[in-house]
């Protein structure tokens, strides 16, 4: 788990130019336009258009903001978001995670019942906005970002937007854009999306049910399932990629298999299929008793949607899982998938053998995990 | 929306939709359903999931049956894929139940000439189908294995330009395949595909040539075509005779033994000599489902035990069952394959509808003779010779078809109803066709139904 957030104090401030800034090198050529790191003994060079130090005593030779003990992990390639006064510092990118997401909105037309991010309502449309400025900062080396929400076409002007900045500055940034699909049941919208120039795009689209009042009951919308599969439709006609989503959870966990059957017939063109566990935080802590199973518990479910989805030739993952209440057939699908500033490993997984390969828990779940959890000693699993 | 029904038992029901995507349940709760009361909510999810039920203002349901109906039909645009010629009808086997062979003819006056070939060929490319099989048949096809050399490396030549997937595929005893034959097949990709009746003494006694080592000879050619070209390249049908009704099992296991991976429990065809009290044909539907249901269990063990073989009809049926890809096979499709699906060019340069066709032609029955080699591929798709069979057969327009909860999966056959019934569709109800299909659908629903190892396996075999 990795702090993406502190409290920070500032020294010379002067109003800096955005509140957006990629860490540079020293020998970084556009360094006026950079954030550099103070090393140890505070050194630094001239010309950078903010500083960061980690020492509460130590300041640049310009504007400085000093991070708490938590954040010293930032590095070159991060890029952080510096409130206008200086005073919060939050981790918008870091060079070394293997999911870096972008949060678009915290709006939504969607009411999920375990969704781990609630929505709200209030106007937050300046954050497509730093969306862009964000893209624009990415290090080179950056290869895949994530847009997530909220609902991130719940402002379809602004989403096509952004979408056109990425084109337009980093076309080779790999985007994974989390939507609950409806937007795209609107053909025009739909041909506009997948117009945009960007070389690998797909949209992960939630799929809880194949029934459809069961799928509206989860997601607390009326007419969500006919929508979301239309608009499921439209991408794939317009040539576009698409994910389909499960969260596995106590309503839907009978008719996993339903489902299955229901996308290797209706949907077998979909680019892959992911069966999730639970993230135990936002509406799922309040609605534990309504979304609440434990894996452990649905094994046998489990690896029958997996072997109907993939005998009929889709490429099906396993999210968020950990391997000790997985059958063993499935470990070869059972990706690590937890975001590594999220991810932990409890006491109990310590002499675990194949823990190096396991997703481990998210830390946001607290204790509400699996009480099957078990440390595995007796296999070594090859990579 | 459209949904078909029909009772399993006096306790069960399978219902169906427009697409074969189907269901089975509790009299009861189908009574509910019906007759507008009040079945179960469990029952109403999964109807609505497998587009039985919609609510009255849901389009998507309809558009989605729309989409799946398209994918299974889409190859009818295509046209005839699968193009048979007859390249001799000399033979030097003596089967119970062929109706075809000539033995003891010269070479020459049963073979077909390469000018045939040739007018056959522009037939073959005539047609629109991107996937283009050439099957060779006979009477013993290797007995003019030089034509089969031309007409491959003309077909060849002509496809350089015309760029169609081609497949070349040689129906032979294997009795007769030397090195040279095998060096060609191998060049050339071609798939063998021979007949092997089971166990040494049944297949040797009915599949008769002097030397009595039918058997011998096609387990030989067997391993040597896997051994040159790879088990892929080969592949063998069986016949059920009088005498393979109490032997499923042996059969099966003949098969295993040889590390063939696919069976096909065929009934015997009842056209000419098969139906002659000699020809081992003289069995009903009955029994050969009988014989059918104890070989598709002897699969089915050998598969929980480790050995995967495939019995290939029900592997047809389950794709039906559980997908919407067209297992592309001609006999059980409808609208009938005769013609549109698959068509023959015999030796003397006719033209027939089907394999059965050209079968009964020897009896003197010429109903599905199309035309010649000398006729436009045009005239011959839009003859009424071809057009009558097709639309008087069509399932969904066929009394005791239109309302049967397994027309999705099943086909229509005209060539068979004309052949026992004199009428193209034929009466579903006196129809050894309809027995032997709804004994099997209703199997395969039920074993599915009852035994999850069972479903999982007909599910991966609906797959493929």
């Amino acid at each position: 788990m990795i702090p993406l957030r502190g409290r920070s104090t500032t020294t010379g401030w002067t109003q800096p130019r955005t509140d957006i800034w990629q860490i540079a090198r020293p020998d970084d050529p556009r360094v006026s336009e950079r954030a550099l790191l103070l090393d140890d003994d505070g050194r630094t060079r001239d010309g950078a258009g903010l500083y960061i130090s980690k020492d509460q005593f130590l300041s640049g030779p310009g504007p400085t903001v000093h991070v708490p003990d938590e954040l010293g992990h930032l590095a070159p390639g991060d890029v952080v978001v510096v409130s206008d006064d200086g005073t919060r510092v939050n981790v918008a990118w870091k060079a070394t995670a293997t999911h870096n997401s972008i949060l678009l909105t915290e709006r939504c037309d969607h009411y999920c019942l375990m969704c781990s991010q609630p929505p709200k309502d209030g106007d937050d449309s300046y954050l497509y906005g730093r969306a862009k400025r964000i893209i624009s900062a990415l290090p080179f080396a950056a290869k895949a970002v994530s847009l997530t929400g909220g609902e991130p076409t719940i402002d379809p002007h602004a989403f096509l937007d952004l979408l056109e900045h990425i084109a337009a500055t980093r076309p080779n940034l790999s985007t994974h854009i989390l939507s609950n699909g409806r937007r795209f049941s609107d053909k025009a919208f739909t041909t506009e999306y997948a117009s945009v120039a960007i070389e690998d795009m797909m949209v992960g689209i939630p799929l809880y049910a194949a029934d459809p009042s069961l799928h509206d009951y989860i997601v607390q919308s009326e007419d969500a399932f006919n929508t979301s599969v239309k608009g499921i439709l439209n991408l794939v006609a317009a040539g576009a990629g698409v994910e389909i989503r499960v969260v596995i959870q106590k309503a839907n966990v009978a008719q996993l298999s339903e489902l299955a059957r229901y996308i290797t017939r209706n949907l077998p063109f979909v680019n892959q299929v992911v069966l999730m566990g639970l993230e135990m935080t936002g509406l799922a802590r309040p609605n534990t008793d309504l979304v609440w199973v434990d894996p452990h518990d649905y094994r046998r479910e489990l690896r029958e949607a997996y072997h109907l989805l993939s005998s009929a030739g889709i490429y099906t993952r396993i999210y968020n899982h950990q391997l000790c209440v997985v059958d063993r057939e499935l470990w070869p699908a059972a990706v690590q998938s937890i975001s590594d500033w999220k991810n932990d490993y409890p006491d109990l997984c310590q002499p675990c053998s194949v823990k190096d390969q396991c997703s481990g828990v998210f830390s946001t779940s607290g204790s509400r995990l699996s009480p099957n959890l078990r440390p595995i000693v007796d296999v070594e699993m090859s990579s | 929306m459209p949904l078909r029904f029909h009772s399993l038992d006096s306790d069960r029901v399978v219902v169906s939709n427009l697409v074969g995507e189907h269901l089975v349940l509790a009299r009861a709760e189908f009574d509910e359903v019906v007759s507008a009361g009040t079945p179960s909510p469990e029952t109403l999810s999964t109807m609505r999931a497998r587009h039985m039920i919609r609510l009255p203002d849901e389009t998507l349901p309809v558009e989605l049956l729309a989409m799946k109906l398209r994918t299974q039909k889409r190859r009818l645009a295509d046209m005839t894929s699968l193009h048979m010629f007859v390249v001799t009808l000399r033979c030097e086997h003596t089967c119970r139940y062929c109706q075809v062979s000539r033995q003891g003819t010269e070479r020459g006056e049963y073979d077909m000439s390469q000018d045939t070939a040739e007018a056959a060929l522009r037939h073959v490319f005539a047609s629109p189908s991107p996937q283009l099989k050439i099957e060779f048949q006979g009477g013993e096809s290797l007995l003019n294995f030089e034509l089969i050399r031309w007409i491959v490396e003309r077909a060849e030549e002509i496809n350089e330009l015309e760029r169609r997937d081609l497949a070349f595929v040689i129906a032979t005893n294997l009795a007769l395949i030397d090195d040279e034959m095998l060096d060609f097949c191998e060049a050339h990709r071609i798939v063998l595909s021979t007949s092997l009746d089971g166990p040494e003494d049944l297949h040797d006694h009915n599949r008769r040539r002097p030397g009595q080592d039918s058997w011998q000879r096609a387990v030989d050619g067997i391993e040597r075509v896997r051994d040159r070209l790879g088990t892929d390249y080969v592949s063998a049908l069986m016949t059920t005779t009088e005498e393979s009704l109490e032997r499923p099992e042996a059969i099966i296991d003949s098969y295993v033994d040889l590390g063939l991976t696919g069976i096909f429990l065929r009934p015997i065809s009842p056209y000419g000599f098969a139906l002659r009290l000699r020809g081992g044909g003289q069995y009903d539907a009955k029994r050969w489902l009988e014989f059918y249901k104890r070989g598709l269990a002897h699969i089915i063990e050998l598969n929980r035990a480790g050995t995967p073989i495939t019995e290939i009809y029900a592997a047809i049926i389950a794709k039906k069952m559980f997908s919407n890809n067209d297992p592309a096979y001609v006999d059980l499709t409808s609208p009938a394959g005769i013609g549109i699906g698959g068509i023959v060019y015999n030796y003397d340069g006719s033209i027939y509808a089907s394999d059965e066709g050209r079968m009964l032609a020897e009896s003197d029955d010429q109903t599905f003779k199309l035309g010649t080699v000398d006729d436009s591929w045009t005239d011959i798709m839009s003859s009424n010779r071809l057009l009558s069979p097709l639309w008087e057969s069509y399932t969904l327009s066929s009394p005791g078809c239109d309302q049967c909860a397994f027309e999705p999966w099943c086909g229509s056959d005209p060539t068979f109803h004309h052949a026992t019934m004199g009428d193209f569709a034929g009466h579903k109800t006196f129809s050894a066709f309809c027995t032997r299909n709804m004994g099997i659908f209703t199997h395969l629903v039920e074993l599915a139904d009852s035994d999850p190892y069972a479903r999982d396996l007909l599910w991966t075999w609906g797959q493929r």
